[in-house]
Parts: C-alpha cells; sequence; structure tokens
C-alpha cells in the first residue's frame, strides 16, 4: 500500500467535485497549457478557463492514501497484501482469494486466504485478476518519465503551466511532456508502436526543452504501461474489472485517474444495488449492468479522442495542423469543456462546421509544405546527416531513429563528431580555414 | 649557357619575346588556380557553379545576420528575413511592398525549408524565441496555385487525351460521334461514373487503403464491444 504509482497525476475538475477531495489533495492548479509543435510553434491553451476551472496536479500516494482512510472511515476493511491468486470451489460458490498478508510489517507477507462473494480487479495495467479471469490482453503504450528538480527561477515558469511536445524525434503515436508537480517537473514520452526507441525519444524531448530545464537534476526515472484499449473480457461470473485493469485509458491524452474511480465507483453501485444492499447474492448480470453504464455513458468520450489521435497524430504536418487548430477559442474551449466536466458537448452547428473547413484547410496546408519540401536543396550544411540504416526514417516511422543533422565544426579526425543514437562518428577537415 | 648575342637587325624580335615572356610569368603568377577559375575552390565547399549569393550564403553561412538564409546556429534557427518567431512578409515582397504571387511564392517556399531543416535536426523551443508564424496568413489563392493548379492540370490533361482517344475509337466503331454518344442517358451515366471513378481510385493501391481505413475506423469500436460477445447489453434486453 505504500508504493509510489509512476503516473502524471492530472485530476479533472469533475473528480473533485464528485469525489469531494478536499483542496490539500491539490498540489498545484495548471491553467495554462503550451502545445509546441514539431517546428517548435508554439500555441498557448487556457485563455478560455473561467477562474474557477483548472487541472489539478496531485501527487498520487497523496490522493490514493486519503481515498483509502476515507473508505476504512465508512467501515471497509482494510488490508495490507498482496494478491496472488483465486480460486473458486464451486460454480456458484463464493470465490478463495489467496494473498500475502504484510499486516505484521517485514519485507516477506505471510500466505493468508479470504472467502469472498465478489471481487472487484483494480490491480492496474498488469492486473493478476485479470490474468486470473482470462480477460485477455491489450496493446499498451510504454510511458517514460524522469522527474527532475530544475532551479527557482525556470520552476517559476511552469508554476501553472504545463508543456505538451509533438513531433517524430518525441514520438511516433504519442506527446512529450514536461508537466509540474510539487517541487519539480516530470519530463516524459510514450509510444506504443516502438517501445524499444524510448531512450531516444525520452532524450529528444530532453533536448526540446533542454534550454527551460537547464541546471536540473534527475531524481527519480520511472517507466509504466498505459492500455491503449479495454481487454477484451471485463466481466466473468461475480468478478469485473475496473481502472487500468480493464483499459479504462484514453488514447490522445492517455488520462485514466478519473475513469478509474469512476468505473471502480460504478462497480460498487452495481453490487450495492443488486444484492439489494447485501440482503440477496448478485450476479453476473449485474455486475455487467456496471460495465453497460459505464459504455454508455463514457463511450462518446473514448471515441472522439480516438479520432483526434488517428487524425492528428499521424504525421509531422498533421500534428503541425493540430498546434495550428489549437489557436482557435472555439476549439480550447470545446476540449477544456470536456476534459474538465466529462461530457461531450455538442457545440453551436455553424461553428462546427466552420471548424470542419478550418481543419482540413490546416491538414491541407501542412501535407503540402511537406510534400513539397522534398524537392528542395540540401539548406545549411556545415554539418553532416547522420545515415546510417537505421537511422532513415523517413516513410517507416516505427524504424530507427531521428535523422539528425551533427555539426562538424570543431572536428578533427582524432576528435570526431558521434551521433548520439546510432553511436557512428563523423569528421571534416573541410571546416578548417585555409 | 650564355646566348649569343643576336644581329641587331634581330635584337627587336629578342626584346619583343622577352617582354612577352615577362608577360606571360606575371599573369600566370597572378592568375589563380584552376577550380577558382571556374568560381571553385580546391577545398571545401562551393555554392556550385555561377552561384548566386544566396546559394553561397546557404551552403558557406554569410558573415553578417543581415544576409543569412535558412541557418541552424547554436541551435537556433536564422534567417534575415525570420524576426520575432514570425517571417517579415516585408522582406518578401515585390516591388511597391505588394505581396503578389511571387512573393507569397517565396514565403511558402521559406517555411517548407524551415520545417524541412528542424524536422531532420529539432532544436529545443526556448522562452525567448517563440514561434508565432501561422500558415493561415498566407492566402487561400497563394495555396490553390502553387499546389493544386498544376495537378488539375496533369489530371485534366490526361482525362482529355485519354477521352479524345476513346471518343475517337467509339466513332471508328461505331459512328456515334462525340455529341450522339453522350445524348443518351447510359452514355452520360457511362461519362459520370469513369471521371468519379478516375478521382476516387487513383492507383491500383486505393481499394486496399480505403479497406484498410474502414477497418481502421471500426476498430477501436470492436475492440470495446468485445466484453459483449455473445450476450445482449442490459439496457438493450430491459424495457425502462
Amino acid at each position: 500500500m505504500n508504493n509510489c504509482k509512476p503516473c502524471g497525476g492530472a485530476i479533472p475538475l469533475c473528480m473533485v467535485d464528485e469525489f469531494d477531495l478536499p483542496a490539500d489533495i491539490i498540489d498545484r492548479k495548471v491553467t495554462k497549457m503550451k502545445m509546441i509543435s514539431p517546428s517548435n510553434r508554439e500555441v498557448d491553451v487556457g485563455k478560455t478557463l473561467s477562474e474557477t476551472e483548472y487541472i489539478g496536479m496531485c501527487r498520487r500516494e497523496v490522493l490514493d492514501d486519503y481515498l483509502r482512510t476515507r473508505a476504512k472511515k465508512h467501515g471497509a476493511t482494510v488490508l495490507n497484501g498482496l494478491f496472488m491468486r483465486m480460486e473458486q470451489a464451486t460454480a456458484d460458490g463464493p470465490y478463495t482469494v489467496h494473498f500475502n498478508s504484510y499486516k505484521d510489517g517485514g519485507k516477506v507477507g505471510k500466505p493468508e486466504t479470504l472467502e469472498v462473494d465478489a471481487v472487484i480487479g483494480a490491480d492496474g495495467a498488469n492486473s493478476r485478476v485479470a490474468k486470473e479471469i482470462d480477460a485477455g490482453e491489450y496493446d499498451y503504450a510504454i510511458a517514460f518519465q524522469e522527474r527532475i528538480r530544475i532551479p527557482e527561477d525556470k520552476m517559476d515558469y511552469y508554476k501553472d503551466l504545463a508543456e505538451m511536445y509533438v513531433g517524430d524525434d518525441v514520438s511516433p503515436d504519442f506527446y512529450g511532456w514536461v508537466f509540474p508537480k510539487y517541487d519539480h517537473v516530470a519530463v516524459g514520452t510514450g509510444t506504443v508502436i516502438n517501445k524499444t526507441g524510448i531512450k531516444q525519444y525520452q532524450q529528444a524531448t530532453r533536448d526540446r526543452s533542454k534550454v527551460k530545464t537547464e541546471g536540473g537534476k534527475i531524481i527519480r526515472v520511472e517507466a509504466h504501461p498505459i492500455p491503449e484499449h479495454p481487454r477484451p473480457r471485463r466481466c466473468k461470473g461475480r468478478v469485473a474489472l475496473v481502472g487500468d485493469a480493464a483499459g479504462y485509458v484514453t488514447k490522445c491524452s492517455g488520462e485514466g485517474i478519473y475513469f478509474a474511480a469512476k468505473s471502480g465507483r460504478m462497480a460498487a453501485e452495481a453490487i450495492v444495488e443488486g444484492s439489494v444492499k447485501g440482503t440477496r447474492m448478485v450476479g453476473e448480470r449485474n455486475l455487467r449492468t456496471y460495465l453497460d453504464k459505464f459504455d454508455r455513458k463514457y463511450w462518446a468520450t473514448y471515441k472522439v479522442l480516438d479520432i483526434l489521435q488517428k487524425v492528428f497524430y499521424r504525421s509531422n504536418p498533421a500534428r503541425e495542423a493540430f498546434v495550428e487548430m489549437c489557436e482557435s477559442d472555439y476549439v480550447q474551449k470545446m476540449t477544456f469543456d470536456s476534459y474538465l466536466y466529462k461530457t461531450v458537448v455538442p457545440g453551436n452547428p455553424l461553428d462546427d462546421v466552420r471548424l470542419l473547413v478550418q481543419t482540413v484547410g490546416s491538414l491541407l496546408r501542412g501535407n503540402a509544405l511537406r510534400q513539397g519540401a522534398n524537392s528542395l536543396p540540401e539548406a545549411a550544411s556545415s554539418g553532416r546527416r547522420c545515415l546510417s540504416a537505421a537511422a532513415k526514417a523517413a516513410d517507416d516511422p516505427s524504424l530507427g531513429c531521428p535523422v539528425e543533422y551533427i555539426d562538424l565544426r570543431g572536428t578533427s579526425i582524432d576528435q570526431p563528431a558521434v551521433c548520439k543514437y546510432t553511436g557512428n562518428k563523423y569528421y571534416s577537415d573541410d571546416w578548417q580555414a585555409h | 649557357m650564355q646566348r649569343a648575342q643576336l644581329p641587331q637587325h634581330l635584337q627587336r624580335h629578342q626584346k619583343r619575346s622577352d617582354e612577352c615572356r615577362r608577360l606571360k610569368q606575371a599573369a600566370r603568377s597572378r592568375a589563380p588556380k584552376r577550380p577558382e577559375r571556374r568560381g571553385g575552390k580546391e577545398r571545401g565547399r562551393t555554392g556550385g557553379r555561377d552561384a548566386s549569393a544566396v546559394a553561397k550564403n546557404v551552403v558557406l553561412g554569410a558573415a553578417d545576420t543581415s544576409q543569412k538564409v535558412l541557418q541552424l546556429e547554436d541551435g537556433r534557427f536564422v534567417d534575415y528575413r525570420w524576426t520575432d518567431g514570425r517571417w517579415d512578409l516585408s522582406k518578401f515582397a515585390s516591388a511597391g511592398g505588394k505581396m503578389d504571387w511571387d512573393a507569397w511564392n517565396k514565403v511558402i517556399d521559406a517555411e517548407m525549408a524551415r520545417r524541412k531543416i528542424l524536422e531532420e535536426s529539432p532544436i529545443p523551443s526556448t522562452n525567448e524565441e517563440p514561434v508565432f508564424f501561422d500558415t493561415a496568413e498566407i492566402p487561400w489563392w497563394a495555396w490553390v496555385r502553387r499546389f493544386h493548379l498544376p495537378e488539375a492540370e496533369k489530371l485534366n490533361g490526361r482525362a482529355a487525351m485519354v477521352g479524345y482517344f476513346l471518343a475517337y475509337f467509339v466513332d471508328q466503331l461505331t459512328g456515334f460521334g462525340l455529341a450522339d454518344q453522350q445524348n443518351s442517358f447510359l452514355g452520360k451515366l457511362a461519362l459520370h461514373v469513369v471521371v468519379f471513378a478516375v478521382l476516387i481510385f487513383r492507383t491500383s493501391s486505393t481499394i486496399p487503403m480505403y479497406k484498410n481505413l474502414l477497418d481502421e475506423a471500426t476498430f477501436y469500436d470492436r475492440q470495446w464491444a468485445a466484453t459483449w460477445d455473445g450476450q445482449a447489453r442490459p439496457s438493450e434486453t430491459e424495457k425502462p
């Protein structure tokens, strides 16, 4: 119960309201976000937020502990243990849960068992409960994050600002971020299709934010899987999955805290209702009611974010168009309304049509600029392009590392410049004055 | 060996040939080495034969900021037309400060080159030099003229060539002229079908591409519905 979860820690406004979270849970109120395109075009997002609207940044250990303590106060029994396996002796009988109890402290838990009527699996992306019920696998992204403590003046810039970097160098299908935490920043990135290249993407994210996080000390490095879609089977018998274990993480933004909490609450409510406050045994049908309710309520949110990811994270021109679109007030208002309150609000149809036209225009312009560029001569070469076979990422974004320009001024055969992705060495004599 | 003195009537020629030899030697020592004669250099990069000042700037780098073109220096993008995070349109303007087609064309070229350079070598984003340039500043007609019109010309040209020969052959085979071929409903229908099919299915790889897009569009829905395999949702079975 005392592990520190590697998590972005951003919670929407509706979570604070719905779960009655106290104000001191939230370390920082982020009210501005900066989106930075591959060519460093930056757009400030957040001018449509009202005085009382914000994105809350919290520490997971603080939030989790608060919720746990509150549940205990309302009568829940809290056991500190590690779930090992479970079995069901008879088809309709109780479930026997085997776990290692850490009740007495110490490093090694004591094996214990518990007989229960229903199980809600909330043990995260690598859920063991999911394995027990053969829930199936999902595609997942690997998210990598470094927590960096930066000097005060630089931290001041991130006081209520989060940054999002998009680009092929930063991630082929996700984004790199700089999120402020209570006294440090978290710089990270993620990817689904090229997990082995995550270190390069992290380096590229650090490079892009290099000037703003200069002089920082890395205090922690963490990585975790993020599910991309729900597991094929989220409920079997009287066992249901919620949160990351079920795979309730949105695309495009990778948000999961609110959906985890809400699905947990919905599952519990379904059990309470199905068992008529503990007088009758629940059945699978009752747990499936929770699944149905969750699907119907949040399906639109998930689908819209899926479409956004498919359209705007496709290629660099699409990302440039994405950042351009975020400049418009209408887009910002729609985005924040749907993020903070978790409802897809259909806006004014005329504005929607104008938005569609603008989107198509941006995408066309971005792609036109990219296409025409293939016929341009090479420019500004006091350097050399690193062209090892693995680095040629022109058509297949899942291969190799970004193509890089290496400055050869100051190099000689004894002191070559080294490509930071492939280790190839380059030098030149041409830069020396004759 | 001492040359024998020439007879006096020939000494005139001697002087002239000496003079010539001296002049030739002087000229040879003044003249640059071979590559330089054609605008090149023995070692190092050049702008190319008859390179313009702009091309030389691009390749060799200019001495002062006022002439730098599309350079990446010290992790910053430097160009004499790029100020305050956007392209200064006045630097592209044609005579009289007008932003006409040529000027916008140059802006499009410059932005294309900038994005290409930054895609190949990303630079850090700084607070001191934020980038604001919006491609919507370039008017719609410049985009159309630069990108759409050449493509439209090519496609229309192809259509005209193929259409002409097909009409000729159909005329030869059936005796129906161009106007008669399109008079019937079937003729009009065939014409429309062919034109739209050619626009929609451009290459042979387009059909699998559309199929892939359709799969992609519905894939997420199917992943979400997987848990309901073989079971009806409560909301569908229970009457409210």
